[in-house]
């Protein structure tokens, strides 16, 4: 029992935090940095909790599973979090902010959760916590009509999809008669059609996590609607989240019916799929970013291409485009969270978050301007940033094999045109005139957290060791990300 | 194996057949026997004897909304509770102590709802 | 490190310049100067300093540290003669631009800045010898572009500015993806140009080369201004301000030639072979193509532009024809144009454009401009002069030598590229003459223009300094240059073309 505890110990603090959170909004309402402080103060202790306590732990037939990689992975996803309650404690309606807070840190919990586990049963459950707390996150204005368009198009396709993954996950379990992934995988053979169906259903509850095409559609809405610091964690954190335990379940649990996606040499399995989702997705998110007006809308579409691109990187499912797809997630994570940063300040300064709510931002704010110039360069794949060594590992390794040469080209082909909906922004940003009466934006806070993040970013692009190395000595230790044959151990 | 559903087959019959005679019966007899006299104070819609005053549309009030949230919540806590009652004697004291993390988590809700006033009626 | 300090110094003056309060940005033009000059004295502290011996090794100055090991990608910057031609063309190209952007006042200190980070990343490219290290600083040239044009250019400057670099960033996209491939089929686990590209380590397939090659050499010669991938070149150096024109039409055109001479030929040998004749014949298009637009031009700074696209179609016809002749005058070429186009614009832009607020040739001509601006006029005589390539000035020893090595190469093309070269002369001449000696009565009364200012006198005396001294004494820098292409990788270009 107490091993237990003490792998979930991260969750547990924040857990108590969460509560503690929403004790002070009972108790103290008006006061939000105190509020904010003792969310953040939570999360560091949680932090310090990964940190300090290193365990290899496979608990529960799989269900607690604590390696290097998730730990990794716990932390960024605690990072992202921490970045959005910093975020949305400048920019949040006022209303109900403790709630706001604890729901932001419930949803945490449910995406570290979901990094640490290799049972479906588990994973469904996570996923739940994640999701549930995004969408109340995604209404909260309740001034707003775009924040209830978005908190409900975001519940009700989220519940359909959560449905489908319910379903995909307990088909899979009847098939393989365990919901252990290690015990899946152990089931060989040529799939039934039943297992094919679990499979696909499976696909598509998690496509819709990853607002990969052609379960985007509530992307668009539900960015550009949703306050901007849920909007941050939406497309940071859950992207992470979700990117991870998809990399788990294909890889760990259904290895064995990867199948192939070479041009003209599809084999049946899940890897021809990913890679049609990845081609419609890089696609169709750069094509229609290039006409958008609305730069939270435009940040949805190029979530929705970004996620086209790790989709990429997983159905080469080598241990190189394995690594190199975590290194991507992390690295876009960082990025967007930043951008929605700046948007989330210049919305507070100007307004709004269309184009030319924009103008003039290296004139008003040179630094905030710099930091937008630096994500969304990253984000095009731009050196010397991180965006271009993470994009660049992620096609070579996805060439490993010569495989997915089509994919690939498709990919690079589209990663040229999205320059041009990047620099559409920046030219506002840089290149128009501001308008003449622009109140100083009062978000201190957010600003040094920008600015952190652009030059993590920067350095992340001159040193990419720095993370991939963690990554990819992490991915090699059993067990690790690729099947691995070490039996669960109960505590 | 016929004979397994042909019961069930007659059941259905009658069970269809059942409540549809006296229907067709009180149909028939209200067509064919009793006169249609309608009235203002026969057609008005009865209140215990009292006149009815206001419009019949009342507004459904939404806070009946939150009381049947919280009840879910709870009713679904009872629901764990009852097999952690039933197996009471033979778990170990741990048990008792998971447990009442979980009631006292739900307190928490309750606490919360309280303070945040849900649970006066608006 | 010599070679690193190039561009360490631009990038830590666009830093500096960065950091400077508002109150300050007219140091912001003296800082960018410093730091020209700076790269400039490296650049060329680093050409004298080359051991042109035949014993000493090719490539000198060599640093390699390793930077991503699990890809095999290292920090590998070195020089020979080819690239320390270009570091120092690099260095004369910012140091004019510089002093030709004295006047820049309208957020000097973001103009420097993204100037300097151009500079800095022309500067990387031509010392990289590690694939991935000059993709990066390909790359990083290509943002800036955008914003220089955007911000402070003037005829159709957003639309020139876009067009401009989404063609670079096309063929960025076409290097990545020939790049990735190699990577992925060499096996070699390295992105080091050394070992890629020496065939006892690596053997690329016949197969994969064949489209390996024009994939990465049509990347690249997008930058370059090959026809028909030209169109963004006049465009773009029109909308530019006259600092970018100068940079575009010397250096940046530059990095796309230098990098398909130093990558794309050099590591698909066999592929090369087989695409030979098909780039001749689309270069030499170019040459007689840009001329012949030229020719019917109406606007001097457009003229000058599609005379860039003529003059790059004579690197591209060089380097295809495999011999030490065209080879060499190929790179001679390389710096003598970007000398002479800079020269081109700078007069155009800067010392014309700047002060008759027209670029209309025919409007020029009604200005009397020979009595007004006697320097420009002078300028832009010497300049139209070198561009014809006369004897005495770089561009014709490097377009003889070229025209010379195609007669080994592909006889048959020289008379294209001799019309070409007429043709070039024609529309030169005729610039210059409506322009400046305008048939029929000058107009009386001469508009006062600003005098020609002392750092435009300087730049401008600095670019025709250079190509006089290449036109007078070329083997200064033809040595270096022929020299580099008797080392291992650059050999294996050569081709002994049969009689």
């Amino acid at each position: 029992m107490t091993n237990i505890l003490f792998s979930l110990a991260p969750e547990s603090i924040l857990t108590i935090t969460a509560l503690l959170v929403l004790g002070l909004g009972v108790s103290v309402p008006n006061s939000r940095s105190l509020i904010t402080s003792a969310a953040l103060l939570g999360g560091l202790i949680a932090a310090a909790a990964i940190l300090l306590f290193p365990m290899d732990a496979n608990l529960l037939h799989g269900m607690v599973v604590i390696n290097p990689l998730a730990r990794i992975f716990k932390l960024v996803i605690l990072g992202l979090s921490l970045v959005s309650v910093v975020f949305a404690s400048e920019s949040f309606p006022k209303n109900h902010f403790a709630e706001s807070l604890a729901l932001i840190l419930f949803s945490t919990i449910g995406m570290m959760v979901l990094v640490g586990t290799e049972d479906l049963l588990m994973i469904f459950l996570a996923l739940e916590l994640t999701s549930i707390p995004l969408y109340i996150l995604a209404a909260f204005d309740k001034e707003s009509s775009g924040s209830a368009e978005a908190g409900l198009k975001y519940f009700l396709i989220g519940s359909v999809s959560s449905a489908f993954l319910l379903y995909g996950l307990s088909l899979i379990y009847g098939v393989t008669g365990s919901t252990n992934l290690l015990t899946i995988s152990q089931l060989s053979g040529s799939p039934d059609s039943l297992l094919i169906a679990g499979i696909v259903l499976t696909l598509a509850g998690f496509g819709f996590k990853i607002a990969a095409v052609p379960f985007q559609i509530w992307a668009p809405d539900v960015y550009a609607g949703a306050p901007t610091a849920a909007a941050a964690l939406i497309a940071s954190g859950s992207k992470v989240a979700g990117i991870f335990i998809l990399a788990r379940i294909l890889t760990t649990g259904l290895g064995h019916w990867a199948g192939a996606a070479g041009w003209g040499q599809f084999e049946p399995g899940w890897a021809p799929v990913l890679a049609l989702m990845a081609a419609a997705s890089i696609v169709l998110g750069n094509v229609t970013a290039l006409v958008q007006s609305n730069v939270k809308r435009l940040l949805a579409y190029s979530a929705i291409a970004h996620g086209g691109y790790l989709l990429l990187g997983l159905c080469s499912a080598n241990r190189e485009s394995l690594t190199a797809v975590l290194f991507y997630v992390v690295i876009y994570a960082l990025t967007t969270a930043g951008a929605f940063g700046v948007v989330a300040i210049v919305e507070k300064q100007r307004g709004g978050s269309r184009l030319e709510d924009f103008d003039g931002l290296s004139k008003s704010s040179p630094v905030l301007a710099l930091c937008l110039l630096v994500f969304f360069i990253s984000l095009a794949g731009i050196p010397p940033l991180a965006g271009f060594f993470g994009k660049f590992y992620l096609f070579t390794s996805a060439l490993a094999n010569g495989q997915h040469l089509w994919l690939v080209i498709v990919a690079i082909a589209m990663n040229a045109v999205s320059l041009y909906y990047y620099l559409i922004v920046l030219k506002h940003a840089f290149v128009l005139p501001a308008p003449d009466d622009i109140r100083p934006a009062n978000a201190p806070a957010s600003k040094i957290l920008v600015a952190a993040l652009a030059l993590a970013v920067l350095a992340l692009g001159l040193a990419p060791d720095l993370l991939l190395k963690p990554i990819s000595v992490a991915g090699k230790t059993p067990p690790h990300i690729a099947t691995s044959t070490v039996p669960p151990n109960d505590q | 194996m016929t004979s397994d559903y042909l019961l069930l087959s007659i059941f259905l019959a009658i069970a269809v057949v059942f409540p549809l005679v006296p229907l067709a019966m009180a149909w028939t007899f209200a067509r064919l026997l009793s006169p249609a006299k309608p009235g203002k104070d026969k057609q008005s819609s009865y209140e215990c004897g009292i006149e009815s005053t206001g419009p019949a549309q009342v507004q459904f009030q939404s806070h009946y909304y939150l009381y049947a949230l919280v009840f879910l919540i709870f009713d679904v806590e009872t629901v764990f509770l009852m097999p952690f009652a039933a197996a009471f004697l033979k778990l170990p004291i741990s048990a008792f102590f998971a447990l009442m993390v979980f009631v006292l988590l739900l307190v928490e809700g309750l606490v919360w709802a309280w303070a945040k006033g849900i649970l006066a009626w608006k | 490190m010599i070679l690193t300090a190039t561009f360490l110094s631009a990038f830590a003056g666009a830093a500096l310049i960065l950091l400077l309060p508002e109150r300050q940005a007219p140091l912001a033009r003296w800082i960018a100067l410093l730091t020209a000059l700076t790269g400039l004295g490296f650049a060329s502290a680093a050409f004298v300093g080359y051991d042109n011996t035949p014993a000493a090794p090719h490539f000198q100055y060599l640093t390699r540290i390793p930077w991503v090991p699990s890809l095999g990608i290292s920090f590998s910057t070195g020089a020979d003669g080819i690239s320390l031609v270009m570091l120092v063309l690099t260095g004369i190209i910012a140091v004019t631009g510089v002093l030709f952007s004295w006047n820049v006042s309208h957020r000097s200190r973001a103009f420097f800045a993204f100037y300097l980070t151009i500079i800095g990343g022309v500067y990387g490219v031509f010392q990289s010898f590690d694939l991935f290290l000059l993709f990066v600083f390909y790359e990083i040239v290509i943002v800036p572009k955008y914003f220089l044009i955007a911000a402070w250019g003037s005829t159709n400057r957003q639309y020139g500015a876009m067009k401009l670099t989404m063609y670079s960033v096309a063929g960025s996209a076409l290097v990545l993806l020939a790049l990735i491939a190699t990577y992925a089929a060499s096996g070699a686990h390295s992105f080091d140009l050394f070992t890629l590209a020496d065939p006892a380590k690596v053997h690329f397939a016949p197969a994969f080369q064949a489209w390996a090659f024009p994939v990465m050499f049509i990347g690249f010669a997008v930058l370059a201004g090959m026809w028909p991938l030209h169109t963004w070149a006049p465009t773009g150096h029109v909308a530019a301000p006259t600092a970018v024109s100068m940079l575009l039409a010397g250096v940046v055109m530059k990095l796309g030639s230098y990098s398909a001479l130093r990558v794309a030929m050099t590591l698909f040998p066999q592929g090369l072979e087989q695409w030979r004749m098909v780039i001749a014949v689309l270069a030499t298009a170019g040459i007689v193509f840009g001329a012949l637009v030229a020719l019917a031009q109406k606007d001097l700074k457009f003229t000058v532009g599609y005379s860039s696209i003529a003059h790059m179609g004579f690197v591209l016809l060089g380097l295809m024809t495999l011999n030490l002749a065209g080879l060499g005058g190929s790179v001679l070429q390389m710096f003598s144009h970007g000398i002479i186009g800079g020269l081109l614009f700078a007069v155009v832009g800067r010392m014309i454009y700047d002060r008759t607020h027209t670029r209309d040739i025919a409007e020029l001509g009604r200005m009397n401009l020979t009595k007004a601006l006697p320097f420009a006029a002078l300028t832009f005589t010497i300049a139209s002069v070198a561009s014809m390539g006369l004897p005495g000035f770089s561009g014709f020893i490097a377009e003889f030598t070229i025209l010379s090595g195609s007669w080994k190469a592909f006889p048959w093309l020289l008379i294209p590229a001799g019309v070409g070269v007429v043709i070039t002369v024609a529309f030169t001449l005729r610039a210059l003459q409506q322009v400046f000696f305008p048939s029929g009565e000058p107009s009386a009364d001469v508009h006062p223009f600003d005098p020609i200012t002392f750092p435009e006198k300087l730049g401008a005396l600095m670019l025709i300094a250079a190509t006089l001294f290449i036109g007078l004494f070329p083997s200064v820098l033809l040595d270096p240059i022929l020299r580099s292409f008797h080392s291992p990788l650059m050999q294996k270009l050569l081709v002994e073309v049969p009689k």
